[in-house]
C-alpha cells in the first residue's frame, strides 16, 4: 500500500460508510417527525451487540441481523415512549438512551459471555462478500462497488427507497406535516402519535442494520464501545443533509471518505493518533456549513405567545 | 332559508367555570353571521365544540334536522363544518396545494398525484373567485394568500359552514376588504359563514345577522339592517363607553428620539423599518396605532436595543444608544413592558421573586450577591398594590392567570422609575380592573414627568392615553395626529394606508 | 411550593432515582441466577463496609462531583455542554506537564499545577463554546466530537514525547510526579485526597453563585427563556464565556486532582475509561442541575461503582452490573422530566 488513493480506498469507504448511512437515515426519518435522536449511538451500539449474540445464539448470519433489529426496535420502544407519552425532553432522553446501552451491553458481554472488553468467536460466520455479475468486471468501478456485504447495498437502497416514500406518497407527505405542525395535522386527522412512534421504530431497524454491519462486516468481533461516536457522527450527516435522504448520502459519503482515508494514513508514519482524529476534526469542519439556531426555536415554542 | 345549522341550549362548563350558558345559535344557508364579543366572552369556545376541538356539557348540536356528536375535527369536517383558525394551521414548506388537498391527496398508481391536487386547487379557485398559486410555497406568500388557503382547503373538504375566528387581525386594510368580498361572494353561492370578530365596522359590511355573546351568555340577536355600531358595542360591553378626555401636560425636552431608521427585511422583501422618526418628550404618551405586523414590534426592538438597525439614530436622555446592550440602553433610562408576556416578559418555570428582579437586577447587588430581602420587601409591595393573586411570592410564574403575570410586569417596570416606558400591549388579557389600574399608573407616569411610548392594537386604549397618535403602516409612520384631531375615522383611515384629510 | 420543600426535593430525587436503579440492578441479578440480597450485600459492604471503603468511595467521587458540577452550571444557562471528559483529559494532562517540568518549591507547583489543568480544562469548554457563539456550530454535537480529539491528542503526546522512558516501556504514561506535588491525603494510608475537599467547597460556592449572586440569576433565567433574558439585559455572550469557561474549569480541575492526587502521572486512558466525565452527566441529570444535589449524586454513583467492584471480587455477579443500574437510573430520570411536566398539566386542567 504505497498509493494513497486507490481502489481499495474507495471500496473501504463504502464498506465504512455502511453504518454511518443507515444510521444517519434513521436520525433523518426521526427529525422529520420532529424528534432530534441524539440516542443513535446506542441503538447502533445494541444493534452491534444483539447482531453478535444472535450469531452465536442462532449459528446464522441471516437470523442475526433479523434478531438485531427486533432487539434495537424495542430498544428503541423506549425511546419513543418517553419521549412521546412522556413528553420527556428528547435530547436528555437520547442521551441517557446512550447511557442505557453502553451498560446494558457491557454487563451483558460479561453476563453472557464473560469476557471483558471484546468478544469474538473465529468459528463465527460473519457477512458474505457479494460478487455482483458484470459490475465486477467494470475496471476501477468494479473493484469499488461489487465485493461488499449485503448490507451495503441494503443501505444505499433504503436511502432511495426513504427518498420515494418522503416525496412521492401520500403516507411520507403526511409524516413529513406530522413533524412540520403536528398540532395542524392532528386538527386535520392526522395520527401524530401513531407516526413518530413508527418513525422511532423504523430508526430502530436502520440501526439495528448498522450495527450488524459494525460487528459482521468486516471481522466478526463485538468491542465495547465499538461506535466510537460513529452515531453522533451520522446525526450530523443527517443534518448537514437537512434530513433529506439523498442529502444524507452524501454527507455520509463524506465521512465515511475520510474515516477510510484516516485508516489509510496510519501507513504512511503519521502517528495513528492523528489519522484517528481525522473523521471527528472533518465533521467539526463540515458543521461550519450550516448554522444551528435551534436553541431559539426551543425557546419559543417552550414560551410562546400569550395568545 | 333553510335552518342549516343549529346549537340549542349549549352549556359548557370548565369545573367550577361556566364559559358559555345555555345559548342559542343558529345559522341559515347562504348567510353570514357574525358572532361578536370583548376577549373572554365566550366565543371561541362556543366554536370549538361546533368544530369538534371540546365537547358540550348540555345542550345539543343538529345539522339539517339532525343531531351530531362530534368527538374531533375530522367528524365535524365530515359534516360540512370547517374552521379557518386565527393562529393559521399551514405547512410553511408545503405548497398551497398541498396544504388545501391534505387529508384528501388525489393519487396515481399509489403516488400523491400533485399534478392533479394543482389543477383541482386551480379549478376550486376560479370557482369560488378566489385563484392561488398551488406551486407556491406557503411560507413564502403573504398572510392574505395564507388565509385565502386555509379557505380554499375547508371548501376542498367540503365544508358547508365556515368559521372564521377573527380573520382580519393580521390582514392589511386592502386584503380586509378583498376578504369580505369573498365571503360575500361565496354566501352568494349557498356557503354559510360564522365570523367571529369584535371589530365591528366589518360587522356592519358584511354581516346578515349579529349575535352579541358576553360573559358567556347571549346578550342580543338581531338582523344587521336594524342596528348600528353603538348599538352591538353597548351589547359587548355592558356600559356606554365614555369617550375620554384627558388633561394634557405641556411637554418638556426629549426622552426618546428615533431618526431615520431603517430596518431591511428578508432579500427583496420590503423593509421592516422604513425610514421610521419620532420623538417622545417628558409628560406625555405618545400612542402608536396601525395592525399588528406593520412595524411596530420591529421598532420596540430597535429602541430597546434588541436589534440593531441598518441604519439611523436612537437616542435616550440626550445620549445615542445606538448599537448600545440592552443594559446599557436599560441603565441609561428604560423601562419596557413587551407585547408578549410569556415569550418576553417573564420566565413561566421562575418564582414571582424571581421574575420581578429582572431588567434591573444590578439594581439590587451587593458584593455580587442578590440583596433578596429588598427584593422581597418591593415584590411584595407590588402584589399588595397591583392586587396580584398569587400563592406566595416563591409561586411560580406559569401558575398565575395572564393578566395576573401581565400585573407582575407591569408593577415591575413602573417600578424601576425610567424616565422613558415602552408600554406594549400593557392590558391585553387582562380584566377590566387591572386595565383601570394599570392605565392610572400610565397617566400617573406621565403625569410626574416621564415619557410614554404606548404601543397598542386597542383604539379605545390608545385614544383614552395618548396625547399625540402615530399610525404605522407597512414600516414607516403613516402619519401624526394630535389628541383633538384623533378620532376614530381618520385613524383607520391612516391604518388603512390612506392620506390624512385635512 | 416553598423554598426549602423544593431544595429538599431536589436532595431527595436522587435517592429515589438510585432505588429504581436498584431494582432493576436486582432484576439482572436474579436472571444470572444469584441472591440479591447477598449481592447488594456486598455491594453496600464495597462502597461502605470499613472506612478504607468509605474513603475509597469519596476518592472515585471526587472528579465525579467535579465534572457534574461543571455540567450543572452549564445546563443550568442552557448550554449542553457534553465535553466534560475531554475536558478532564486534558486539564489532567496539563496538570501532568506542570508538575513534571515547572521548577520550584513542592506546594507552589502544585497549585499552579492545579490552577493550569483549570484553565486547559476552562478553554477546551471555551473553544467549543465560542464555535457555538460565532458559528452556529451545534454545542453538544461539538462538545462530543471534541472529547474524541482530545483522548487522541493526549494519548499521542503520553505515548511518544512526554513517555516515560524508564522502567516497563510498555504503558503509555509520563513519568511519575515528585512526591512534594501529590495533593496531601486526607488521611494516612487510605486514598482520599484533599481534592475531595476542592469538590465540597466547589459544590457550596457553585450552589450560592447560582442561587445567590446576580451573575448566577442572568444564567438561571439565560436557561429558563434565553428571550426573557434577553430583554432583560442579560449578555448571552457573556454568560456563555462564564458558564463554558467555569464549566471546562471544573473538569479540568477533576482531571488534574485525579493525576495530582490519585495516580500521581497522566496514564493514557486512566481518565476517559473510568468514565467519571459520564457519570458526572449523570449525577447533574439526576440532581436537576442543583449544585449540592449532584454532590449527593456524585457520592451516590460513585459508591454504586466502588460497591460493584466489591460485588465483583465477593459474588459471581460482575461489576458491570453497576452500569445496568446507572442507566436505568439516568433513563428514570430522563422519563421524570416528562412525569412533572404530565403532572403540571393535570394540575392546569
Amino acid at each position: 500500500m504505497d498509493q494513497l488513493f486507490d481502489v481499495s480506498l474507495f471500496n473501504s469507504m463504502l464498506r465504512i460508510v455502511t453504518p454511518i448511512l443507515l444510521a444517519a437515515l434513521g436520525g433523518a426519518i426521526c427529525a422529520r417527525v420532529g424528534l432530534f435522536n441524539v440516542g443513535l449511538e446506542g441503538l447502533v451500539l445494541v444493534g452491534a451487540f444483539s447482531a453478535i449474540l444472535g450469531n452465536h445464539l442462532l449459528g446464522n448470519v441471516w437470523l442475526a441481523i433479523l434478531f438485531a433489529i427486533v432487539c434495537v426496535m424495542l430498544f428503541s420502544l423506549i425511546f419513543a415512549y418517553i419521549s412521546i407519552n412522556l413528553r420527556a425532553n428528547v435530547i436528555v432522553v437520547g442521551i441517557s438512551m446512550n447511557f442505557l446501552a453502553a451498560g446494558l451491553t457491557t454487563f451483558c458481554l460479561r453476563a453472557i459471555f464473560d469476557v471483558k472488553g471484546a468478544y469474538y468467536d473465529k468459528n463465527m460466520m460473519g457477512l458474505p462478500k457479494w460478487d455482483i455479475p458484470v459490475i465486477k468486471d467494470i475496471p476501477v468501478l468494479g473493484g469499488i462497488v461489487s465485493g461488499h456485504s449485503p448490507l451495503v447495498y441494503l443501505a444505499f437502497f433504503a436511502a432511495i427507497l426513504m427518498q420515494i416514500y418522503l416525496f412521492k406518497t401520500v403516507s411520507g407527505f403526511r409524516l413529513r406535516a406530522a413533524g412540520e405542525n403536528p398540532v395542524a395535522a392532528q386538527s386535520l386527522g392526522i395520527p401524530v402519535r401513531r407516526i413518530q412512534y413508527g418513525a422511532v421504530l423504523m430508526s430502530g431497524v436502520l440501526c439495528g442494520l448498522a450495527g450488524a454491519q459494525l460487528s459482521l462486516g468486516q471481522v466478526t468481533m463485538f468491542t465495547e464501545g465499538m461506535t466510537a461516536g460513529r452515531g453522533f457522527i451520522a446525526l450530523v450527516a443527517t443534518m448537514l443533509g437537512q434530513s433529506n435522504p439523498i442529502g444524507v448520502v452524501a454527507s455520509s459519503l463524506l465521512f465515511g471518505f475520510m474515516d477510510a482515508f484516516s485508516i489509510r494514513l496510519q501507513g504512511f508514519a503519521l502517528p495513528a493518533q492523528f489519522t484517528q482524529m481525522l473523521p471527528y476534526i472533518v465533521t467539526l469542519v463540515a458543521m461550519f456549513f450550516f448554522k444551528d439556531r435551534s436553541y431559539l426555536k426551543d425557546a419559543q415554542r417552550a414560551n410562546g405567545s400569550s395568545r | 332559508m333553510t335552518l342549516l345549522l343549529e346549537m340549542k341550549n349549549i352549556t359548557k362548563k370548565y369545573g367550577d367555570f361556566t364559559a358559555n350558558h345555555n345559548i342559542n345559535f343558529d345559522v341559515r344557508k347562504g348567510e353570514i353571521h357574525a358572532l361578536v364579543g370583548e376577549n373572554g366572552a365566550g366565543k371561541t369556545t362556543l366554536m370549538r365544540m361546533l368544530y369538534g376541538m371540546e365537547e358540550p356539557t348540555s345542550g345539543s348540536i343538529m345539522i339539517n334536522g339532525k343531531e351530531v356528536h362530534f368527538h374531533d375535527p375530522s367528524e365535524a369536517i365530515r359534516q360540512g363544518i370547517g374552521m379557518v383558525h386565527q393562529h393559521f394551521m399551514l405547512f410553511p414548506s408545503f405548497t398551497l396545494a398541498e396544504n388545501i388537498v391534505i387529508g384528501g391527496e388525489p393519487k396515481r398508481s399509489g403516488l400523491f398525484d400533485r399534478k392533479a391536487a394543482a389543477d383541482k386547487v386551480n379549478e376550486l379557485g376560479q370557482m369560488y373567485g378566489m385563484p392561488v398559486d398551488p406551486w407556491r410555497k406557503a411560507g413564502d406568500c403573504p398572510l392574505g394568500v395564507q388565509q385565502r388557503t386555509e379557505i380554499l382547503k375547508v371548501l376542498y373538504q367540503g365544508a358547508d359552514v365556515i368559521i372564521l375566528d377573527e380573520p382580519t387581525g393580521v390582514l392589511t386594510p386592502s386584503e380586509v376588504k378583498e376578504l369580505l368580498q369573498s365571503i360575500k361572494r361565496l354566501a352568494a353561492q349557498g356557503k354559510s359563514f360564522i365570523l367571529i370578530t369584535h371589530k365591528l365596522h366589518e360587522v356592519m359590511e358584511a354581516a346578515d345577522r349579529i349575535t352579541v355573546l358576553r360573559d358567556g351568555v347571549i346578550t342580543g340577536h338581531m338582523e344587521s339592517n336594524t342596528t348600528d355600531e353603538e348599538q352591538i358595542s353597548r351589547l359587548m360591553v355592558g356600559r356606554d363607553l365614555i369617550p375620554m378626555s384627558r388633561v394634557a401636560n405641556e411637554p418638556g425636552a426629549s426622552v426618546m428620539h428615533v431618526q431615520n431608521v431603517t430596518l431591511a427585511g428578508a432579500k427583496g422583501a420590503k423593509p421592516l423599518l422604513d425610514n421610521v422618526t419620532l420623538t417622545v418628550r417628558q409628560g406625555e404618551i405618545v400612542g402608536i396605532a396601525g395592525i399588528s405586523g406593520n412595524g411596530q414590534s420591529e421598532l420596540l426592538q430597535v429602541i430597546s436595543g434588541l436589534v440593531q438597525p441598518d441604519s439611523g439614530i436612537v437616542e435616550l436622555n440626550g445620549k445615542d444608544v445606538t448599537g448600545d446592550s440592552v443594559r446599557a440602553i436599560r441603565e441609561q433610562g428604560m423601562a419596557h413592558i413587551p407585547e408578549d408576556r410569556y415569550m418576553w416578559g417573564a420566565s413561566r418555570e421562575a418564582t414571582v421573586l424571581d421574575n420581578g428582579l429582572m431588567g434591573h437586577q444590578h439594581q439590587y447587588k451587593k458584593g455580587g450577591l442578590i440583596q433578596s430581602h429588598k427584593l422581597r420587601k418591593v415584590v411584595s409591595g407590588w402584589v399588595e398594590r397591583f392586587a396580584i393573586k398569587t400563592g406566595s411570592l416563591d409561586t411560580q410564574a406559569q401558575f398565575l392567570s395572564g393578566g395576573n403575570l401581565q400585573k407582575l410586569i407591569a408593577a415591575r417596570e413602573f417600578a424601576q422609575n425610567k424616565p422613558f416606558l415602552i408600554a406594549a400591549e400593557p392590558t391585553r388579557g387582562v380584566d377590566v380592573g387591572a386595565m383601570e389600574t394599570i392605565h392610572g399608573e400610565l397617566l400617573a407616569k406621565c403625569k410626574a414627568g416621564d415619557g410614554i411610548l404606548l404601543v397598542s392594537s386597542e383604539l379605545t386604549e390608545i385614544l383614552k392615553l395618548s396625547d399625540r397618535v402615530l399610525v404605522m403602516y407597512e414600516g414607516a409612520i403613516a402619519g401624526e395626529l394630535s389628541a383633538a384631531e384623533a378620532t376614530e375615522e381618520q385613524i383607520s383611515l391612516l391604518m388603512a394606508g390612506g392620506k390624512r384629510q385635512l | 411550593m416553598t423554598r426549602l420543600k423544593r431544595n429538599l426535593f431536589a436532595l431527595l430525587q436522587p435517592i429515589i432515582a438510585v432505588i429504581i436503579g436498584l431494582l432493576a440492578g436486582a432484576i439482572a441479578i436474579v436472571l444470572l441466577g444469584d441472591s440479591v440480597i447477598d449481592t447488594y450485600a456486598e455491594m453496600w459492604n464495597g462502597a461502605f463496609g470499613s472506612f478504607y471503603f468509605l474513603t475509597n468511595t469519596l476518592t472515585r467521587a471526587t472528579p465525579i462531583i467535579l465534572t457534574g458540577l461543571g455540567v450543572a452550571l452549564a445546563f443550568r444557562a442552557g448550554f449542553f455542554n457534553m465535553g466534560s471528559t475531554g475536558q478532564m483529559v486534558l486539564g489532567g494532562l496539563a496538570a501532568a506537564i506542570t508538575a513534571l517540568y515547572l521548577p520550584g518549591p513542592g506546594w507552589m507547583v502544585l497549585v499552579v499545577s492545579l490552577v493550569v489543568g483549570m484553565a486547559i480544562g476552562g478553554l477546551w469548554s471555551l473553544f467549543a463554546g465560542y464555535m457555538d457563539a460565532k458559528f452556529g456550530i451545534n454545542l453538544l454535537i461539538s462538545t462530543l466530537l471534541l472529547n474524541y480529539i482530545a483522548s487522541l491528542f493526549a494519548g499521542y503526546m503520553v505515548a511518544f514525547p512526554l513517555k516515560d522512558q524508564s522502567g516497563s516501556a510498555a504503558m503509555a504514561q509520563t513519568p511519575m510526579i515528585d512526591k512534594s506535588i501529590w495533593l496531601p491525603k486526607l488521611f494516612s494510608g487510605m486514598s482520599l485526597h484533599a481534592g475531595f475537599i476542592l469538590a465540597i467547597v466547589a459544590a457550596i460556592a457553585l450552589y450560592i453563585f447560582i442561587q445567590k449572586s446576580v451573575s448566577g440569576y442572568e444564567i438561571r433565567m439565560l436557561g429558563n427563556n434565553p428571550f426573557f433574558a434577553a430583554y432583560g439585559g442579560v449578555k448571552r455572550g457573556r454568560m456563555m464565556v462564564v458558564a463554558m469557561l467555569t464549566s471546562g474549569a471544573l473538569a479540568g480541575l477533576a482531571g488534574a486532582g485525579e493525576v495530582l492526587g490519585t495516580q500521581h502521572r497522566y496514564l493514557d486512558g486512566a481518565l476517559a475509561s473510568a468514565d467519571y466525565g459520564w457519570s458526572g452527566i449523570m449525577a447533574t441529570l439526576l440532581a436537576s442541575s442543583n449544585p449540592l444535589g449532584t454532590a449527593v449524586a456524585g457520592i451516590l454513583l460513585a459508591a454504586l461503582q466502588t460497591g460493584a467492584m466489591g460485588v465483583e471480587r465477593n459474588t459471581n455477579v460482575p461489576l458491570e452490573v453497576a452500569s445496568v443500574i446507572q442507566a436505568v437510573l439516568t433513563l428514570f430520570v430522563s422519563a421524570r422530566f416528562g412525569y412533572a411536566f404530565l403532572k403540571r398539566r393535570k394540575e392546569k386542567k
